[in-house]
């Protein structure tokens, strides 16, 4: 009992996790809890999932990446658009490529010209979608290839394909972040550039390759919605640069960087999907959803930032009285 | 790196970046006048003071926050739901001061939760108005049911359609008068310079006895208040209103600060100078209108203005 305590004390994220589960057990319980509805919530949150993957790996690294949403409609955009010119692998070629330019300029406004993260990624996020509403004409493009349309909705034995990407990407992102020097260098430079710098890191590659890895994983989601939607539009990821980052934060991650975890962002992200997928099933109204979602996301940004600077405050306070 | 330092020194890029909302002005009256020859007609010339006033007080107490190194995402939703909750209580029978009242107070209110929760937990700003922008649209849509408030009572849009002596438009005269009011406030009283004393060092401000948490609540309240306010003068003006009728002001009104000298990074700028950044927004988007360039592009010329203009501030600025 005191281990799961522990694993429940480091992460915070399981208390709420199972308040939803259990809410919407009590109140619709033969649905919420049916295979059906659950290998649908899996699927659901994959998109906004693998873009979580990339959000919390750059904000343990010091960063932010507020164009994710972004990227990710333009790279359905491409994967759909491009079909009729080059079939699906160009299209998902230029999607992959367009997320992993953009995340090479949000590294080098960040790196090379020095520009807060939030303030640099927010004017790429400006910029992909002026570009996305010239390319599409603000209308929406349906896909043309079948056998892609039926790749996004298929399942691998009872996992959607969708589920799986984001389950493989996630361990690999687990393994990468907690066994690799690149893992614990991205950690040394959120938690302190200058650290990390006297300690012979190359703080600017390891931030760069942050923000690449972000912009790969949001393309990557928009690729996988392009399959399962089969279909583009200018409204796809807009709600994303916000959930991601709330996920991450929601699963423990510190938005200054150097603490954090890709699988509690993942839990995150999964707890504001059920909860989204349990609203749905109360019948409660859009706005009323997003209310909620919002109320619930301004109170664990608080109450971590309150926690977490209270503890701060107390080890300043005992290095002051010579502990 | 070399160029940036030298930068910091050169007394060249001193006065351009002292300047540089004034030569960005100057540049764009120029291209426009060329471009359209309606441009400089006194209508239009009043259209575009007229058009920008409700923007800049949201601006003036952006400018502020900005000052002291915080800001508000939120403007936006506050301006809509200040405007739905004033033109609401006029339409349930309030008296028109009452429902100006309103407006303000539902701003002030929402500044109160946005300052109270940063000081309160020191989450960042950005997440916590991030968020109040989401929860507040959410609100005015459930609170309006996704229709909209309109009247065509002459008393409740005399304050945003009525002229003094029939040429300056209220809002325009409004607006002046807020800014003489702010930049006074900054310039040469107590809670002026801690804005600043603030923005420069927080630490040093609080050790050198100021009360930080105060000064920066009060900061967002004039904010909230302000954009409040803001939202009942749009919705005298346009006789409506709606949930999400104010969208993207809340990087419109910190363009507009940036643009006009004060730093993202706090300490630096006043309100007399936000006038300019609002000034160059509102001629870009009537240029934009007059030269008929598809809204889209518009969107895109916008977003490079911005990243142009933080950019060059990063560049002046380079700490």
């Amino acid at each position: 009992v005191p281990r799961v305590w522990q694993v429940v004390s480091r992460q915070p994220i399981l208390i709420m996790l199972a308040a939803v589960v259990v809410a919407f057990s009590i109140t619709r319980g033969s649905v919420f809890l049916s295979g059906g509805n659950l290998t649908n919530v899996s699927r659901q949150v994959a998109f906004d999932g693998l873009a979580t993957v990339g959000q919390t790996i750059c904000l343990i690294g010091g960063g932010m990446d507020i164009s994710v949403g972004a990227v990710m409609a333009m790279a359905t955009a491409l994967a759909i658009g491009l079909q009729p010119a080059g079939g699906v692998p160009l299209g998902v070629a230029a999607a992959l490529i367009f997320g992993l330019a953009i995340g090479s300029v949000n590294g080098l406004l960040v790196v090379v010209a020095r520009i807060n993260p939030f303030i640099a990624t927010l004017g790429t996020m400006v910029a992909v979608r002026g570009v996305l509403l010239l390319y599409t004409g603000a209308r929406p493009i349906a896909g043309t290839v079948p056998a892609f349309a039926q790749f996004g909705s298929g399942v691998i034995g009872f996992v959607p394909v969708p589920t799986a990407v984001f389950v493989v990407a996630l361990g690999l992102a687990w393994m990468v972040m907690g066994r690799t020097r690149f893992g614990r260098n991205v950690y040394t430079v959120g938690a302190s550039v200058e650290a990390a710098r006297l300690a012979g890191i190359r703080t600017g590659h390891v931030q760069f390759a942050t923000y690449v890895i972000c912009g790969f994983t949001a393309s990557l989601a928009g690729v996988l919605l392009a399959a399962r939607l089969n279909a583009a539009s200018i409204h796809l990821g807009s709600d994303t640069g916000l959930l991601t980052i709330a996920g991450a934060v929601m699963g423990g991650t510190s938005i200054f960087g150097g603490r954090g975890s890709v699988v509690g962002g993942a839990l995150g992200i999964l707890a504001l999907g059920l909860l989204g997928n349990g609203m749905d099933l109360v019948g409660l109204d859009t706005y009323t959803q997003t209310a909620t979602r919002a109320a619930l996301i301004i109170a664990v940004v608080a109450i971590g930032s309150f926690v977490s600077s209270r503890a701060a405050r107390e080890r300043l306070q005992a290095v002051w009285a010579g502990r | 790196m070399g160029a940036m330092r030298r930068g910091r020194t050169s007394p060249y890029v001193e006065l351009l970046r002292e300047q540089m909302a004034f030569v960005l002005l100057f540049v764009l009256v120029v291209v426009a006048s060329l471009l359209s020859n309606v441009f400089l007609t006194p209508n239009n010339v009043i259209n575009i003071l007229y058009s920008s006033a409700t923007l800049g007080i949201v601006a003036l107490g952006q400018t502020m926050l900005l000052i002291s190194a915080n800001f508000d995402l939120a403007v936006a939703s506050t301006v809509s739901i200040a405007g739905i909750a004033a033109l609401g209580a006029y339409l349930a029978g309030a008296p028109l001061p009452i429902a100006v009242l309103a407006g303000i107070a539902t701003g002030v209110l929402i500044g109160l939760v946005n300052g109270g929760l940063v000081v309160r937990t020191r989450a960042s700003p950005f997440l916590i108005t991030l968020g109040m922008q989401v929860l507040i649209y959410a609100l005015a849509q459930m609170v309006t049911g996704s229709q909209q408030l309109f009247t065509n009572d002459p008393t409740f849009t005399e304050l945003g359609r009525g002229r003094l002596f029939g040429v300056l438009p209220w809002p325009v005269v409004i607006f002046l008068l807020l800014v003489v009011i702010t930049e006074v406030v900054l310039r040469f009283t107590l809670f002026g310079r801690y804005l600043y004393a603030l923005g420069q060092n927080e630490a040093a401000a609080r050790l050198s006895g100021i009360s930080t948490s105060t000064v920066k609540l009060l900061a967002f309240v004039l904010c909230g208040g302000l954009a409040g306010f803001a939202g009942v003068v749009l919705t005298s003006r346009l006789a409506s209103t709606r949930a999400g009728g104010a969208a993207g002001w809340e990087f419109d009104s910190i363009i507009a600060a940036v643009l006009g000298g004060t730093s993202l990074f706090g300490g630096v700028g006043g309100t007399l100078r936000t006038v300019v950044g609002v000034l160059v927004l509102g001629i870009l988007n009537n240029l934009l209108v007059l030269i008929n360039l598809p809204y889209e592009a518009q969107q895109i010329v916008k977003g490079g203005v911005f990243l142009a203009v933080v950019f060059f501030d990063r560049l002046v600025r380079a700490r």
